[in-house]
């Protein structure tokens, strides 16, 4: 959250990519003591024209489903936004749509940090008393696919 | 005289006499026409009594030759008694026939049986006289709709129709939209008329799905916190997850939810889930209030057992001492302001009672009156005291309603139609203070402090209409609030709720810092403790709230004089202000996918308001479902519903009987020829599972080890590994030999259930991805024997995902493959699976010969013959020796047989088919979030772990599941969620 962003812009994959990266984290918390339980990351408003990539899915629906958008969806611009693992995900379907439009479109990316919230619960609930729940960021990409003015 | 029917007889008494004798030669003595003397008649054995026709080999029939002479004055005689008789036996009608029936058949029409005029005129008046009697009666039962729609009359049906199973408030509202089902003494909605299978889903997870859970019985506690807690540990056990004394529900901050055993017994002798909420501490006060939400199958066992840990004995009500029925509810506490076994009678009888008085009627209390099986006397206690621990029971049923909104968008539809209370006017407050309002809400007002805390809980709600996702919350989080009437906000047409615009300008950035900071204060810490009080926890401002509720019609009258038609009530009615509770519900929590899929708040009332919330919510553009979405609901979670997946339950089992003859009469229903025939397919239990069968067959295959099938190719992996696999466990054979054969229980210890879970190598669904695991000790066999002393006789709850084609359906078999089916394959993720040889039903041959009846005696000797050339078939593909037993079980000739069933004494299920069977599918179908056949259902954990043991590591925790009705198996992956 430290730049300010475009309305819609920010990720939600789902819960795939934030695996990757958190399970080192909750080596230090030292795992016989507590579960750790992730939350979904903060889900936003989303328009027609966004779209969210995630790991889940199989790649080739995903980049149909965006050049669907710009085609046949007659969007003039559509948004790429990847958490995470599915960063490079979302670059690769930027690239491949630049790529198969022979170069008419245009890329612009911006990145972003996002917060994510964990749960860890005591596995012993009764001796340990206060479950916590902590923050951790994550980074994000939004990239914005679009048709550029004729003038 | 010729054409007299000769072959004819009449044999009644003397009219036959005359005439026969000319003709037959069969008459007796008949006086006068002696003329004659019949000399054929000693030779005529069949002079049988009734009708004889056609010509009588053996018998003097009728004479060959021709009577020479006749008297005719004799002859008349006999003739006009056969005519007499045979008059009288036509104008006599017998008692089943009707009017219709002195018609020809093709003059009959069906309306003539309830039109007369359709009738012929000559038969119009008997007609009318027989119906006659008829329609008195009918009159007198209905009167005309206008009567029967008037309110009070309308009302005494309903309370007539409540008598046997007890009504939700919304009822009504239900009924005119859903399937009802009469279910644990409840008319529940079982599912909607309309086709919303997909919709439901789609609002579970994108919008919001409103179910009405007020069926589940709240039991209420109170006393000393220590001695309530040391009381209830009895109840569940620390193994099985946070129980009662988990520090943040004690908090009253969040709900839990644990399994209850009966006192003492942990592993054995579960009672079935509950999920409870704590009141928040009052300052300097160890006195704690605790309400536990049970389901009402388990209700009265849960009651019983709460009063022997808590030794509370001494009913409040003392007569009958406390043996009540699961159907029963009630809530005569002691302080109530209006007692109501009293008002009940009273209200039954005078039709003209006052509107405000019978609409509370229609929903609450009267419901309470009826027991199952006739009327409860109002005396039956529902609190009980304990006079050495102080603790009080108290049955609240029905005392609050509890809605259930599932979805993420449900805190937006939850922020649309609920406001925060606004606090009264000063110049209003100053009109009370005279009467001293015997209202709540205007003399909470006056209290600083409460007011206070009125908008500490306002704020946090506030804040919670900016999140975007129910999921994002703490999971079980807990929110005192009291809020207006949403009757007054009711818009004209139905709107879908959509997150607000704050929501929108969060993530704009628009919003201050301040609010930002709140907001994850509030995603982080939960809310605060003193924030979870509400006003809902206390009897008297419940009742309060209650008896003041504006009935619709004032509400309307009110809306009437608003000098601008449409806008909103102000001043808000003094009365309009209830004190709720929103209880988080957490979504799915286990496993790696689609983790907070079906999230969602629970919406707790007094009672009286139901339908006072309910109208409102479904304006905000909900959609409703019935039970069966609560089994998609815990199915796309991946839980196990109550009580269907609860086989170690009492409920669990009494459903699976349940459920077994409501499947075996469908499938009687069916034609034999149509029916499925399981034997074929090799199924042997299409309608049950007999869990206890399976979990003592395995523990016997792994100590019997591999003696058998050694030298059998067929299962080579698993034959060597068990022929190994014995010398360990003959170590253990003392303990598992001396053990008595224990009830199956269903592994729930948490522990256990993580390295389980481990060891089967958890992925995603369609085995995609691995997911990380901890370091776990290896899988190996002195790792698996230990175990297996600690939990053989379980099973365990597990989730198995198809790799390519298939959908699972209820009772389908979860099966271990075979070396060849792993290479399959291996092949490629895609390979469609292995086949089951079809069985021989040998039991067929046997049913269509007790249908033969007289010819069974010649086949006896054959049937020895043929069972044993057809019990040679079957087992020809398999390698076990057990199926040796079949044919033992088949001679019993059981005479309700039913084709296409495998009759009672079941051979060994494991073994029957050419795959081992580990368990069976409780739930399946293809899920709609993953994407692919998704099963859940239980499987032996001796044999899980056996095969397991036995697989390669590429291939560790594929398994096969095949269908009921079919050959094919399916590839599948395994998981157990923890």
């Amino acid at each position: 959250m430290t730049e300010p962003r475009n309305p819609g812009m920010s990720s939600v994959p789902q819960t795939a990519p934030v695996h990757t990266d958190s399970s080192s984290a909750a080596v230090e918390m030292d795992p016989v003591e507590y579960t750790l339980r992730k939350r979904l990351p903060r889900k936003l408003p989303k328009r027609r024209n966004d779209v969210y990539v995630n790991m889940k899915t199989d790649f080739r629906a995903q980049l149909a489903r965006c050049q669907k958008l710009l085609e046949g969806g007659g969007h003039r611009e559509i948004c790429v936004h990847g958490l995470g693992l599915a960063i490079n995900r979302a670059i690769n379907i930027a690239l491949q749509l630049q790529a198969s439009s022979q170069g008419v479109l245009q890329l612009a990316a911006n990145t972003s940090t996002v917060e994510l919230v964990d749960d860890l619960e005591p596995e012993d609930p009764d001796e340990a008393g206060e479950p916590m729940t902590r923050t951790r960021n994550n980074s994000a990409i939004h990239i914005k696919v679009f048709y550029p003015d004729p003038q | 005289m010729r054409n007299q029917p000769v072959s004819v007889q009449y044999p009644s008494g003397s009219t036959q006499n005359g005439g026969d004798t000319s003709v037959t030669g069969g008459g007796r003595d008949d006086g006068p026409s002696n003329v004659r003397p019949s000399t054929e008649r000693p030779k005529n054995p069949h002079q049988r009594a009734g009708w004889v026709r056609g010509h009588q080999k053996d018998g003097g029939g009728y004479a060959k030759e021709m009577p020479k002479l006749i008297t005719a004055g004799a002859f008349a005689r006999a003739r006009s008694a056969e005519v007499r008789a045979m008059l009288k036996a036509v104008t006599v009608t017998t008692g089943s026939s009707h009017v219709c029936g002195a018609l020809p058949k093709h003059m009959r029409r069906r309306a003539m049986s309830h039109n007369t005029k359709r009738l012929p005129r000559r038969l119009r008046d008997v007609a009318n006289r027989m119906a006659g009697s008829k329609k008195k009666k009918e009159q007198a039962k209905s009167k005309s709709r206008k009567a029967r729609r008037r309110h009070g009359n309308l009302l005494l049906e309903f309370n007539r129709r409540q008598r046997k199973n007890m009504w939700l408030e919304t009822h009504i509202w239900h009924a005119k939209r859903f399937h009802m089902v009469k279910k644990w003494g409840y008319c529940l909605g079982d599912r909607p008329t309309y086709k919303c299978y997909r919709p439901c889903y789609r609002a579970m997870s994108g919008h919001c799905l409103l179910q009405d859970l007020s069926y589940y019985c709240c039991i209420e506690l109170q006393g000393e916190e220590d001695k309530l807690l040391a009381s209830l540990s009895q109840l569940t056990s620390k193994e099985a997850g946070p129980t009662f004394a988990a520090a943040l529900s004690l908090s009253g901050r969040r709900q839990g939810s644990v399994m209850v055993y009966k006192a003492g017994q942990y592993p054995s002798q579960p009672l079935g889930p509950v999920t409870f909420l704590w009141r928040p501490r009052t300052q300097g006060s160890t006195h704690r209030q605790l309400w536990i939400w049970a389901h009402p199958i388990i209700k009265k066992d849960l009651l019983l057992e709460l009063q022997t840990v808590c030794q509370c004995c001494e009913a409040v009500v003392p007569p009958v001492v406390p043996v009540v029925t699961p159907a029963e509810v009630v809530p005569t506490l002691g302080p109530e302001p209006e007692p109501k076994p009293e008002k009940n009678p009273e209200t039954k009888q005078i039709t003209g009672t006052k509107r405000k008085r019978s609409c509370k009627d229609a929903s609450g209390p009267p419901a309470k009156k009826i027991l199952g099986d006739g009327t409860r006397s109002p005396t039956t206690p529902v609190t009980w005291k304990s006079s050495s621990t102080g603790i009080v029971i108290n049955d609240l049923t029905m005392e609050i309603v509890r809605y259930r909104l599932i979805g993420p968008q449900s805190h937006s539809v939850l922020a649309e139609t609920l406001e925060a209370a606004t606090d009264c006017d000063v110049r209003i407050m100053e009109i009370n203070k005279s009467q001293s309002s015997s209202l709540w809400w205007p003399e909470h007002c006056k209290d600083e402090s409460k007011m206070n805390l009125h908008q500490q809980q306002a704020d946090v709600y506030h804040i919670l209409k900016g999140i975007y996702s129910t999921g994002e919350l703490p999971p079980g989080t807990v929110l005192g609030l009291t809020v207006d009437d949403p009757r007054l906000t009711l818009p004209t047409k139905k709107v879908k709720a959509l997150p607000c615009e704050h929501a929108v300008c969060v993530c704009c950035g628009f919003v201050s810092e301040v609010d930002e900071e709140k907001r994850k204060e509030l995603m982080l810490r939960g809310v605060s403790e003193h924030c979870c009080q509400s006003y809902l926890w206390e009897q008297s401002v419940r009742d309060n709230v209650t008896d003041n509720k504006i009935s619709e019609q004032e509400l309307n009258r009110m809306r009437s004089e608003v000098l601008v038609p449409g806008s909103r009530l102000s001043p808000t009615p003094l009365q309009g202000r209830v004190p709720i509770l929103l209880v988080h519900q957490p979504g799915k929590q286990v496993g790696h996918e689609m983790s907070s899929w079906g999230a969602g708040w629970d919406l707790l009332l007094p009672k009286g308001w139901g339908m006072a919330f309910w109208v409102p919510l479904v304006y905000r553009g909900v959609r409703i479902g019935g039970l069966n979405m609560s089994l998609k609901h815990s199915q796309n979670k991946g839980a196990p519903h109550f009580p269907h997946d609860y086989p170690d339950c009492f409920a669990g089992v009494h459903f699976q009987e349940e459920q077994e003859t409501e499947l075996l009469d469908k499938f009687k229903r069916r034609p034999p020829a149509k029916r499925t025939n399981y034997i074929k397919h090799g199924c042997l239990a299409p309608f049950r599972c007999p869990w206890q069968q399976l979990a003592e067959e395995w523990e016997l295959i792994l100590r019997e080890g591999g003696e058998d099938r050694k030298g059998d190719g067929q299962t080579g992996t698993a034959t060597e590994a068990d022929t190994e696999m014995e010398e360990e466990v003959t170590s253990h054979r003392d303990i598992t030999v001396t053990k008595p054969p224990s009830r199956i229980t269903v592994l729930r210890n948490t522990k256990s259930l993580r390295l389980l879970s481990g060891w089967c190598k958890p992925t995603t669904s369609k085995g995609q991805r691995h997911c990380r695991v901890r370091e776990l000790p290896p899988l190996d066999r002195s790792a698996t024997t230990s175990f297996l002393t600690a939990h053989g006789m379980s099973l365990v709850w597990v989730r198995l995902s198809l790799l390519s084609k298939g959908k699972p359906e209820l009772h389908a078999m979860v099966c271990v493959p075979t070396a060849e089916d792993l290479q399959l394959l291996k092949k490629g993720p895609g390979s469609s699976g292995p086949q089951e040889p079809p069985h021989r039903d040998h039991f067929k041959s046997r049913i269509k010969r007790r249908k033969k009846g007289p010819k069974k005696a010649a086949t006896s000797s054959l049937s020895s013959k043929t069972e044993g050339k057809e019990s040679n078939p079957p087992s020809g593909s398999e390698p076990n020796p057990t199926t040796s037993e079949d044919p033992k079980s088949s001679p019993k000739s059981s005479s309700d047989r039913i084709f296409g069933l495998w009759p009672d004494p079941l051979p060994s299920v494991t073994s029957h088919c050419s795959r081992l069977t580990l368990g069976w599918v409780t739930q399946g179908d293809f899920s709609l979030s993953a994407g692919c056949g998704d099963a859940l259902g239980f499987v032996s954990v001796a044999g899980l772990l056996n095969t397991l043991v036995n697989q390669p590591m590429e291939h560790r925790g594929m398994l096969l599941l095949r269908n009921p009705a079919s050959l094919h198996y399916r590839f599948a992956k395994i998981n157990i969620e923890v």
